[in-house]
């Protein structure tokens, strides 16, 4: 007994990894010959044996009676036959009624006590029932009454054969968990008593009908798988030993095809689980460890092949396998991903940018406080306190609770198929390449990948629409949600026509109390000085002014009417800002008829511009020279003080230059004075230099600089016309100096 | 807070009526009180629209991430109601953008202009300080010498310092009748000037939620049937993400 037991009870049906020799459950096709028929540990059962027995007695006869008279062949065949059938359905009826007890004394009285999970443990026992239940009554209506010569059995197998795959397909596929639950409840004290005595009532139920193979809850668990791969057996020792001209050989022979391939179903369904288990456990374990060790040239062999593969896939060759349903299924698994994954990262963003606006609600209140008087009562228009920050503060809670975590937790759950569907790729791949190889590899590489595709293809087919719901509901939230606080803050407002009329002037009004208020003493008195300067620094920015440019009729008058010397042309634009002052263009001619303003400030200078006289600061003259005009040069452009080459060149200039440098002493006085006008710019600046470095003369010519020095620039060349030597003065001092050792003094 | 000093110096005699100081500190107090708010106000309303703007924003990011998803390819219900979505959104960013142009032109500007008139007042607070200051400064110089004995270099000085006192004195009273004159104008201006401001906040806030409301009303109907209350579209959700958990291709063991 104890044997049988151990012989019985194997934790799992077959081992994921490695090794197949003992994997399949079942025989791997049907046309192996009943010599190699594979079996696994479990079927050796006593029953089995005792099968096999009986058939290997019938066995040789067939085989080797060739002599034999064919209708004794015949007779005998079916003599056998009936013996078969007899056996089946009998064998059928005992599991029959094992179930029916198991249900009853075990699962039963389990439920009511309510300790275990009876549904993980026997799954679904009760349907397997009743597909027993359902083939019993088929066979025996088949066989009873009815002549052996007739007797149709491969049908009735045909018929059940769609729920019996479903319901052992699922059974087997959830064994193994039921068997490792089954040893954790035996661990428990309590729920291994409540089993010992379940099996205690079937014992002695048992003992009554003289049956004693009963043992323990592993045993029950396991009859159907036990069951399920006897049928295939039973159905081929029948159709050996039913003869050709029966009716009932071509049913048979689809029954027992039916049945192979419900078993090898089973199997795929249960490998595909078990490679999604062997991939996601190992994806796992990411330790460097694990890592190095996966590291062996198998795998480097794989990889290597797998790279080539995808490379052969996409540069354009027309892939050889092609599963559409999957495709369909990754394309719409990839989308949903896509959005949830933005979905989710928007509305995070959404609720940060809400954290803004619920304490925005509170400048409505303050603003009407203001314009509250302690001391009287002035609020006029009559708004309730919003309390703005609750429906916004609801808004953001809900959105939290309905829409992110859902989504959150959604995401998460796509990561693994991702891993599985890369997984499926690679086996793809595999099976692509290997079919160059042998067809072991082939086979294998097949099956792996069609045990993946298959179990992929019909997860995808329930995520997809799964999520794809979740994702709409949250939609559906987000939007509910919005209406929600649209409408709650739209409450809170008075309608539109309560409100008085709006000031279509705003503006106008409070501009003029703006003004009002600027108008009184102590805000004229002391705003800061700022305004003012700002006002000065404005002026270069505005456009050209709109007074016409000079014509040339102008400048020939202007030309014709005053000596050269007196001639002045414009350096850059200038815009008028005191009274008549004229407003002028770059190069425009003007004769300068004064070289002061009536105030006496000698930077503005009266001129003549052919058209009009007006005051122009001298700054923004510069003497005017025929043959540089001619001659275009780009420097004058942007003539100012730095350019020293007006006062270098031409003796003509010399002239001016010395009426310049009259002119500029005048205006030391100028520079003292705080002028309003920055810009108006002293020529006296031109002379003042400060030395950059310190200077040491070698000679009497040369005139020593301290660092910082001030000087004041005479000439600003040698006097052999050398431009890099300047004579300089200080402290009643003069000489020459390094130019490049002088900086200009910038006003600041 | 001009007080306290003089109280160092001679609690006894008083050169300005406590009633006078009285008056001007609270008229002093009203305005730097509102001269807080007024800053306070201009800054929290430029967060605040900020704030509305952003989150209009990441609406309209949801909503145009969604459409340009390819699942709307695939589904044309989808499509259609991710369409809606957009439109809604969009236009809600367009209404929003509108309200926080109106407000700012319409309270955000003149809270700014307001607060820009404080600076002058708090210098003229101060000139008046300082000029109290020197005022009591002559004024007890002055009555130093008028309590010392009546000697002719003594006279001479009290002239003096009685000179010295004159100009100061008008200047201060003049300074303090001119702002006592001034706070309470410039105090109560502030409601004229406020009160438009506050209208078209209201106004503005108003009009953008009936927008709101109106364009949010039929969008719920396009996005889904709904049929469903709110608790039993969640209870869907938490019954879909359990099955897909037991999911084999999902589960973790």
């Amino acid at each position: 007994m104890e044997n049988k037991m151990k012989q019985i009870f194997r934790p799992k049906m077959y081992i994921g990894e490695g090794r197949r020799s003992t994997d399949t459950v079942v025989a791997e096709n049907v046309t192996d010959t009943s010599g190699t028929i594979r079996r696994s540990q479990s079927d050796r059962t006593e029953y089995g044996k005792k099968l096999k027995d009986k058939m290997a007695s019938q066995d040789t006869p067939t085989s080797s009676c060739s002599a034999l008279d064919p209708q004794e062949i015949r007779s005998k065949m079916m003599a056998k036959r009936l013996k078969v059938i007899q056996e089946l359905l009998q064998t059928e009826k005992d599991y029959l009624t094992d179930l029916e007890l198991c249900i009853k004394e075990v699962v039963e009285p389990l439920k009511d006590i309510q300790a275990v999970e009876v549904d993980r443990l026997f799954i679904n026992i009760e349907s397997i029932k009743q597909v027993s239940a359902s083939l019993l009554a088929n066979l025996e209506e088949a066989t009873a009454g009815v002549d052996p010569e007739i007797q149709i059995i491969g049908k009735t197998f045909s018929h059940v054969k769609a729920e019996m795959e479903e319901a052992y397909k699922i059974y087997c596929y959830h064994q193994d968990d039921a068997n490792s639950l089954l040893s954790t409840y035996e661990k428990d004290e309590e729920v291994n008593q409540q089993f010992i005595n379940c099996i205690m009532t079937l014992k002695t139920i048992y003992d009554r009908e003289g049956k004693s193979n009963l043992l323990n809850m592993r045993s029950f668990m396991i009859k159907p798988v036990q069951r399920v791969m006897k049928y295939p057996l039973l159905l081929r020792e029948l159709w050996n030993c039913t003869p050709d001209s029966h009716p009932d050989i071509r049913p048979l022979e689809e029954a027992l095809n039916s049945v192979n391939i419900i078993n090898s179903n089973i199997n795929e369904f249960k490998r595909g689980k078990d490679l999604v288990m062997k991939y996601k456990k190992n994806e796992e374990e990411g330790r460097l460890r694990n890592k190095i060790n996966k590291f062996s040239f198998h795998s480097l062999r794989k990889k290597s092949d797998r790279v080539t593969g995808h490379i052969k896939r996409i540069t354009g060759k027309e892939p050889r396998i092609k599963d559409e349903k999957f495709d369909k299924e990754e394309k719409m698994f990839k989308n949903i991903e896509k959005a949830v994954r933005q979905l989710t990262k928007n509305v995070s963003d959404l609720l940060q940018a809400l954290e803004g606006i619920s304490t925005a609600a509170q400048n409505d209140q303050q603003l009407q406080s203001m314009l509250l008087d302690p001391d009287k009562c002035e609020s006029e228009c009559p708004l309730d306190t919003k309390n703005g920050s609750n429906p916004y503060l609801h808004f953001k809670n809900k959105l939290e609770h309905l829409v992110l975590k859902p989504l959150s937790t959604l995401q998460s759950m796509f990561v693994a198929p991702q891993k599985l569907i890369q997984k499926r790729y690679d086996k793809l791949l595999d099976y692509d390449s290997s079919r160059e190889r042998s067809s072991d590899e082939l086979e294998l590489a097949r099956r792996d990948y069609e045990a993946l595709n298959a179990q992929l293809v019909e997860g995808l087919q329930v995520f997809n629409p799964a999520s794809k719901k979740i994702l709409t509901n949250c939609i559906y939230f987000i939007v509910a949600l919005f209406q929600d606080l649209m409408n709650s803050t739209h409450r809170k407002f008075p309608s539109i026509q309560h409100l008085s009329a709006p000031l279509s002037n705003i503006s106008e009004v409070q501009n003029s109390i703006m003004e009002e208020l600027n108008n009184l003493l102590f805000v004229k008195e002391n705003a800061p000085k700022l305004i003012e300067r700002k006002l000065s620094f404005d002026k270069p920015k505005r456009p050209a002014p709109e007074s016409p440019r000079q014509s040339e009729a102008q400048r020939v008058k202007v030309l014709s009417t005053y000596p050269l010397d007196k001639v002045h042309q414009l350096k850059r634009n200038c815009n008028a800002t005191q009274e008549r002052d004229l407003s002028l263009f770059e190069g425009e001619l003007v004769a300068v008829i004064e070289q002061q303003d009536p105030l006496g400030s000698t930077s503005r200078w009266l001129v003549d511009t052919g058209s009009e006289k007006g005051y122009v600061y001298s700054s923004f003259l510069k003497p005017y020279n025929p043959i540089k005009e001619q001659n275009g040069n780009p420097q004058d452009r942007e003539v100012d003080f730095d350019d020293v080459s007006i006062f270098v060149n031409g003796s003509k200039r010399n002239s001016m230059k010395s009426l310049n440098s009259f002119s500029s002493i005048n205006d030391i006085q100028d520079w003292t004075e705080t002028d309003d006008n920055d810009s108006s710019g002293n020529t006296d600046d031109q002379q003042i230099f400060y030395a950059v470095y310190p200077f040491q003369a070698r000679c009497e010519q040369e005139l020593s600089l301290l660092e910082y020095q001030r000087v004041r620039i005479l000439k600003f060349c040698d006097a052999s016309g050398n431009r890099e030597w300047w004579l300089a003065e200080a402290n009643e001092q003069k000489g020459y100096v390094p130019a490049n050792y002088l900086g200009k003094m910038s006003y600041a | 807070m001009s007080w306290i000093p003089f109280k160092n110096n001679n609690p006894k005699k008083q050169i300005i009526s406590k009633t006078v100081e009285r008056d001007f500190e609270r008229e002093y107090e009203k305005l730097q009180k509102i001269e807080d708010q007024t800053k306070k106000l201009h800054k929290d309303m430029k967060k605040s629209t900020e704030a509305d703007t952003a989150m209009s924003k990441a609406a309209v990011k949801i909503s145009s991430d969604l459409l340009s998803n390819p699942l709307c390819e695939q589904d044309p219900q989808f499509l259609k109601s991710m369409t809606a979505l957009d439109t809604a959104m969009r236009r809600m960013d367009a209404f929003n953008q509108e309200k926080v142009n109106q407000i700012q032109k319409t309270v955000i500007e003149p809270l700014k202009k307001f607060s820009s008139v404080f600076p002058s007042l708090n210098m003229a607070v101060k000139r008046r300080e300082q000029t109290l200051q020197d005022y009591k400064r002559l004024q007890s110089k002055v009555e130093k010498y008028e309590e010392k004995e009546k000697t002719g270099p003594t006279m001479v000085k009290l002239h003096q310092a009685r000179e010295e006192l004159r100009p100061v004195r008008e200047d201060f009273e003049a300074k303090n009748k001119q702002l006592l004159e001034e706070m309470p104008k410039f105090y109560h201006s502030r409601i004229d000037y406020f009160q438009p401001s506050f209208e078209a906040l209201i106004r503005a806030q108003v009009a953008y939620f009936t927008e709101m409301h109106k364009i949010f009303g039929e969008l719920t109907e396009q996005i889904d049937q709904p049929g469903l209350t709110d608790e039993q579209r969640e209870r869907d959700n938490e019954a879909r993400l359990s099955e897909l958990k037991a999911l084999s291709i999902v589960a973790d063991d």
